[in-house]
C-alpha cells in the first residue's frame, strides 16, 4: 500500500545532520503534512526524494523500487512532482507553454505537442488560471505563480505531489483557495500529497496525518489535532515559531 | 557606402551564428569554450583533406559538420567532464583553463603537422547585383546558407520539443529538472550542435576568403566579442550584436583599413559593455 517509504534516510552538510534518520511512509491518496521548527530538515527530507539531494544514508523506496538518489528527471517521470517554495517557472514562455512542459517532459510516455498544450488547458482550468494562459509569466503574482507550477505539476500526472511552503505568503483568501485546490487535486487524481508547511491554520485545515520534524528527527506523529497536543511538539515550537503564523 | 553596408550584413550573420555557438553553451551549461575557433578550423581542414581524396565539395562539406559535430562531443565526454562537476565561477574558469589548453594543443599540432594550409571554397559564377550592389557568388551563396541555418536554428527552439526543453535549462536549471528534463543530456546535445555550428562559419567563410589552420583563436575571440555585446546566454543577443558588429567592422575596413578593425570592434564592444553591462539583450542574474 505504501506508494513511497523511507528506511533511515540520513543527511548531513559538512558533519551538521539536516536529516538524520528518517523513517516514514505514505500512499493511498493521503494528505501527510510535514512540520517543524526551521532547519528541522522538512525541506532537506523532500529534495531527498525527488533527488535533488542525494542522501547519506538510507534508502528511499517508491512503489517498490528503490530510487535513492536518481536523478530529478527520472524520479519524475517514475510519477514524483515537487512545487518548490520559490517559484521555478520559465520567464520567456507563456503560461500555457510552461505547464506544457510538465505534460511533454515529466510523463514516462510523452504526448506529441498540441496533446501537451490540451492537458496544459485542462491543468490551468483545474486551478482556475484558464483566462491568463497567453499571458507571460512575468504578469502573474505570487500565488498565481504557485497555482501555474500546480498546475505544471499535475501536467505530468504524478502519482505523488510534494509542496515545500507554497503557502507561505498568502493572504486568508488565497489561503482558503490553495487548500481547496489542493484537496481537489488529492480527490480528483488520487494523488498522494506529502507537504511542508509552517502556516499552521493550513495544516489544521488541510492535513490528515502530521508528521512532527525537529534536528532532522521525527519528533511527533498522528492527527493534526494529537500531534498539536503533544508537549514535546509545543516544547520544540515555543519560543522558535509563532504556530499561528 | 551600400557596398560596405551589405557586405557588413553578411559578415554579421556570419558572426552571429559564431557566437550563437559560444552564447548556447555558456547559457546553458555555464562553460566558456575557448578551443570554439580550432572547432571551426579543424572541420574546414577535415573538409579540404575529404575533397583531397577526391570527394565532391557538398558531400566533404557534410562531412566537415560531422567533425564539428564529433569535436563536441568529444569535448563534453572528456575535457568538460570535470567543468560539469564544479558551479559557479569555479565551473567557468575551470572551463576557461581546460579548453584554452585543448585550443593549444589543437593549434600546435595543426601547425606542425598541416602548416599554412587552409579551406578555400571559391564559388565561380558571375556577380550578382544586389541592391544596385555587384555582390560575389561566393558571398551569396555563403549568406543563403548562413540565412537558412539561422531559420532553423529558430524554429528548433521555438517549435520543437528539443528547443523548449533547452531554452528551459536556460532559464532555471532546477525547474527543468523538476519538470522532467536531463540537463546533462541537453548539454551534450547543445555541445554538438555549438561544434556543428563552428563547421558552419568554416565553410561559409571559406566561401569568401580562406581559412588556414591558425585562424583558430582569432575566429574564437571575435566570437566573444560577439557574444559579449549580444549579453552572455542570449541567442537573439549574438544575432543582433553580429549584425551591428558586421556592419561596424566592413565600414571601417573600407573607410579607415583593415588592419584597424579587429581594435575597432574591441572598442565597440567595450562602450557597449560600459553602457549595457549586461551586453545589448542580455539579462542579469
Amino acid at each position: 500500500m505504501a506508494l513511497l517509504e523511507l528506511h533511515e534516510v540520513g543527511k548531513a552538510y559538512g558533519g551538521l545532520p539536516a536529516v538524520d534518520g528518517v523513517s516514514l511512509g505514505t500512499g493511498g491518496g493521503e494528505i501527510l503534512a510535514l512540520v517543524g521548527p526551521n532547519g528541522a530538515g522538512k525541506s532537506t527530507l523532500l529534495k531527498l526524494v525527488v533527488g535533488l539531494e542525494r542522501p547519506n544514508r538510507g534508502r528511499v523506496i517508491l512503489d517498490g523500487h528503490d530510487i535513492t538518489g536518481r536523478p530529478p528527471h527520472l524520479v519524475r517521470r517514475m510519477g514524483v512532482a515537487m512545487v518548490q517554495q520559490t517559484p521555478r517557472s520559465f520567464p520567456t514562455m507563456t503560461v500555457r507553454e510552461n505547464v506544457a512542459l510538465g505534460a511533454l517532459f515529466g510523463r514516462d510516455t510523452p504526448p506529441d505537442t498540441d496533446e501537451a498544450l490540451e492537458i496544459a488547458d485542462e491543468a490551468l482550468a483545474f486551478v482556475g488560471l484558464d483566462d491568463r494562459r497567453h499571458d507571460t509569466v512575468g504578469a502573474l503574482n505570487l500565488h498565481q505563480l504557485r497555482f501555474l507550477e500546480l498546475a505544471r505539476a499535475i501536467a505530468g500526472s504524478p502519482r505523488l505531489l510534494l509542496l515545500d511552503e507554497v503557502m507561505a505568503g498568502l493572504n486568508d483568501a488565497e489561503l482558503e483557495t490553495s487548500i481547496d485546490i489542493v484537496r481537489a487535486i488529492r480527490d480528483r487524481h488520487d494523488i498522494t500529497v506529502v507537504w511542508v508547511e509552517h502556516v499552521m491554520k493550513a495544516v489544521m485545515g488541510l492535513a490528515e496525518r502530521v508528521v512532527v520534524l525537529d534536528f532532522g528527527r521525527i519528533l511527533a506523529e498522528g492527527s493534526p489535532d494529537q500531534v498539536m497536543r503533544d508537549p514535546a511538539v509545543v516544547e520544540a515550537y515555543l519560543g522558535k515559531e509563532d504556530l499561528g503564523a | 557606402m551600400t557596398a560596405s553596408i551589405l557586405d557588413g550584413i553578411v559578415l554579421g550573420l556570419q558572426f552571429g551564428v559564431l557566437a550563437a555557438g559560444l552564447t548556447l553553451v555558456y547559457g546553458l551549461g555555464g562553460v566558456l569554450n575557448l578551443a570554439y575557433g580550432q572547432i571551426a578550423v579543424v572541420s574546414g581542414l577535415v573538409t579540404l583533406l575529404t575533397m583531397e581524396a577526391g570527394v565532391p565539395a557538398v558531400p566533404a562539406a557534410l562531412i566537415g559538420l560531422v567533425a564539428g559535430g564529433a569535436l563536441g562531443l568529444i569535448f563534453d565526454l572528456t575535457i568538460l567532464q570535470p567543468v560539469y562537476r564544479r558551479h559557479g565561477e569555479a565551473r567557468v574558469l575551470l572551463s576557461l583553463l581546460l579548453t584554452l589548453g585543448a585550443a593549444f594543443v589543437i593549434d600546435g599540432y595543426l601547425n606542425w603537422r598541416y602548416p599554412l594550409r587552409g579551406l578555400n571554397l571559391r564559388i565561380t559564377g558571375d556577380p550578382l547585383v544586389v541592391f544596385g550592389v555587384r555582390m560575389r557568388m561566393g558571398s551569396v551563396v555563403a549568406s543563403g546558407i548562413t540565412i537558412v541555418v539561422i531559420g532553423v536554428l529558430y524554429w528548433l527552439f521555438r517549435y520543437t520539443r528539443l528547443g523548449r526543453a533547452i531554452r528551459s535549462v536556460i532559464q532555471d536549471e532546477e525547474g527543468s529538472r523538476l519538470v522532467g528534463i536531463d540537463p546533462q543530456l541537453m548539454m551534450r546535445l547543445i555541445l554538438v550542435l555549438s561544434g556543428v555550428l563552428a563547421a558552419i562559419v568554416a565553410i561559409t567563410r571559406s566561401m569568401v576568403a580562406p581559412v588556414n589552420v591558425r585562424a583558430g583563436f582569432s575566429l574564437t575571440v571575435l566570437g566573444l566579442i560577439v557574444t559579449v555585446v549580444g549579453g552572455l546566454g542570449s541567442i537573439p543577443g549574438a544575432f543582433l550584436a553580429g549584425l551591428v558588429l558586421g556592419i561596424i567592422n566592413s565600414v571601417a575596413s573600407s573607410y579607415i583599413g583593415t588592419f584597424l578593425s579587429l581594435i575597432i570592434l574591441l572598442v565597440a564592444a567595450a562602450i557597449t559593455i560600459v553602457i549595457r553591462p549586461t551586453g545589448l539583450l542580455g539579462v542579469r542574474e
